[in-house]
């Protein structure tokens, strides 16, 4: 598979310096491939590395951060080796990213043209009259309602799911070959969410490969065709999008779809998984989901995480999980 | 003692943009009763936050008036306002952006305290680290500061911090969306408990239409600064009755083959 992967990610170790500390090691050995055309999804509690795991890739990390292990190839070149120059003319050209808030994305001093053309113009890729061309089409294609007038407008000035799809529009406009989603539709209802999704969806039609990172699984089920899971900087499970949403195997996946909340489901019991992920200077040892683990088997899961093979495209680090025969 | 904690009459708000005139809000009329959850949904740019910023009065309506605890906003010296101001407080979707960053965690707790002259900085201690444990916040963290914890954990100092004054009502504007499920499910737990342990009244905005069945005791439908259905939860689950609302409701992405299940 990873002969035609777009992005093929293997054992990424990813670490922060801290003071007086050993270095936190916030991904540790993650390995996953995205297709081109497909998309995958990345689900996982806050603070499983899904982020870092992508700023990783990204090569826009804070100071503090170290990558120590893995490799990322995308188009024959390995991303974490590239150094810092070359990354920069993959990104925003090549790759594209959609953030989690559009405020981490978006300077709010600058007009919307002025963000939206910026790729355009810095990768040479079109002059001005077409890049601004461009720019307002893009935002007519996330549904700005008039994007002639509204180009000219500071972000401040739009609510927040309209921001959101401004930011959307920017990471389209050069049509990248992949894109990285970082919890996109949070901030928007949901029929413009099915509006942006399936507007992503073009973008995949046309064989942009996606990595959608999402706590919506109503929405990874929708737009995702593979999908890995994290917990404490480790992929759990890795499965084929259905599959996974069915027939969850590994304890943790089937506790996040236990927490899940469902328009019809109100007088179901809500079953959020108990305490919190761990703190990750103190990775519990062993399989670290042992504290919260309602299958855990001591000693043998406090000391030891096995991954299985379930079946094709598909497994899970955990020695108890069925498996296919 | 009015039954209405909140209610908005006929309010309108315009903006004035480089790109013209804004109606974000028109002509709504919106209560919040004592101790009941009022959902807010509505596609992005409906003007849910704008309705919530002037049900608190953070902003002036352009026409029409909000009366809290039957005290019309508008009409009340500075002074009074400012009385009024603890007993509502507003959590945001994004925790981190409304915690102060140079602030511990209790830091962070014990500061509208001390702004509001509440108890001396030992009780303000005390409080805190109670507020913290309620939430769920391990005490052994207070000292930490507010990057040092995950999103989840962020939302829930907010909330803690949110509810140190003791309000009557809670604005929540999309606490659990940058949440993820998990998490979500345990701040739903935690907002259901201080409903039934505080008699907390909510006014509940979020796109998930799935947190608000669950949460709301009635539901407002905005649309283009507009309330277009208003109704008890399960009635308009049920059978909505506006176009828009059932645009909303057909547009949910299930996440089990048969949802409910
Ligand atoms: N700048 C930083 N300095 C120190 N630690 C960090 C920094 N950024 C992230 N971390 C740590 O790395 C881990 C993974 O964080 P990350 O933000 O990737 O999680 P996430 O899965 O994206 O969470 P969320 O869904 O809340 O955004 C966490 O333990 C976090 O505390
Ligand atoms: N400070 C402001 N200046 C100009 N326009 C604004 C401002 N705040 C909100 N708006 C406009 O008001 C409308 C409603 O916004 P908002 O209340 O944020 O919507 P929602 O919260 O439902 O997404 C939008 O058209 C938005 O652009
Ligand atoms: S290895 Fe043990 S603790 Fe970990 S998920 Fe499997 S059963 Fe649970
Ligand atoms: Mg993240
Ligand atoms: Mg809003």
């Amino acid at each position: 598979m990873s002969d035609e992967a777009l992005l093929s990610v293997r054992g990424l170790r990813t670490t922060f310096r801290r003071d007086g500390a050993e270095p936190l090691t916030a991904v540790d050995g993650v390995s996953f491939d995205v297709r081109r055309g497909q998309a995958l999804a990345i689900v996982g509690e806050s603070g499983s590395g899904k982020s870092v795991t992508m700023r990783s890739v990204m090569g826009i990390l804070p100071r503090t951060a170290r990558i120590t292990d893995g490799q990322a190839m995308f188009g024959g070149r390995d991303l974490l080796a590239i150094g810092d120059k070359e990354l920069r003319k993959v990104r925003g050209r090549d790759i594209a990213m959609v953030f989690q808030s559009a405020m981490e994305a978006m300077n709010p001093t600058l007009t919307l043209e002025r963000q939206l053309t910026e790729h355009l113009l810095w990768h040479g890729i079109c002059n001005k009259a077409e890049a601004r061309k461009r720019a307002v089409r893009a935002l007519g294609d996330v549904g700005i309602p008039d994007p002639e007038k509204r180009i000219r407008t500071y972000p401040f000035q739009l609510s927040g799911g309209m921001r959101q799809r401004a930011m959307i529009a920017m990471a389209m406009v050069t049509e990248p070959a992949l894109l990285i989603a970082d919890e996109p539709t949070t901030a928007v209802d949901v029929t413009v969410q099915r509006q942006i999704l399936d507007l992503l969806a073009e973008l995949k039609n046309r064989g942009t490969g996606v990595i959608m990172i999402t706590h919506d699984l109503g929405v990874a089920r929708y737009f995702c065709d593979d999908a890995v899971v994290m917990y404490a900087g480790r992929v759990v499970e890795r499965a084929p999008m259905d599959r996974l949403l069915d027939d969850p195997r590994h304890p943790y996946s089937v506790g996040l779809l236990g927490s899940g909340v469902e328009v019809g489901g109100r007088e179901l019991p809500l079953r959020p998984i108990p305490g919190s992920p761990p703190d990750l200077s103190h990775r519990p040892d062993g399989c670290p989901f042992h504290p919260r683990c309602a299958r855990a088997e001591l000693p043998r899961c406090g000391t030891e995480q096995e991954t299985l093979t379930i079946g094709p495209g598909r497994d899970a680090a955990c020695w108890k999980v069925a498996v296919d025969a | 003692m009015p039954d209405k904690l909140v209610h908005a009459e006929s309010v309108t708000k315009v903006f004035r943009t480089r790109a013209g005139e804004v109606r974000a809000v028109d002509d709504v009329s919106l209560t919040v009763h004592r101790g009941e959850t009022l959902g807010l949904v509505g596609e992005s740019g409906s003007g849910k936050s704008t309705m919530a910023r002037l049900m608190m009065g953070l902003q002036t309506p352009t026409s029409g008036r909000v009366e809290f605890d039957g005290q019309d906003l508008s009409k009340l010296p500075a002074r009074e306002l400012r009385l009024l101001r603890p007993r509502m407080q507003m959590v945001f979707q994004n925790p981190y952006g409304s915690l102060l960053p140079h602030f511990s965690a209790i830091g962070n707790v014990m500061e509208p305290l001390r702004l509001h002259e509440r108890g001396d900085k030992e009780s303000r201690r005390t409080k805190a680290l109670e507020l913290l444990d309620l939430v769920g916040i391990n005490t052994g963290h207070a000292e930490l500061y507010p990057r040092q914890f995950s999103g989840g954990q962020q939302q829930r100092i907010a909330i803690a911090r949110a509810l140190a004054l003791e309000p009557d009502l809670l604005v929540c504007d999309e606490p659990t969306s940058s949440l993820d499920v998990s998490i979500q499910a345990q701040i739903l737990e935690l907002f259901t408990d201080l409903r039934d342990r505080l008699g907390l009244s909510f006014l509940f905005i979020s796109h998930n239409l799935a947190v608000v069945e669950r949460l709301a005791d009635r539901v407002a439908v905005m649309n283009k600064g507009r309330v277009v259905e208003e109704g008890s939860t399960e009635d308009l689950f049920r059978a909505p009755q506006d176009d828009y609302t059932r645009q909303l409701l057909s547009a949910v992405l299930p996440i089990r083959q048969a949802p409910g299940l």
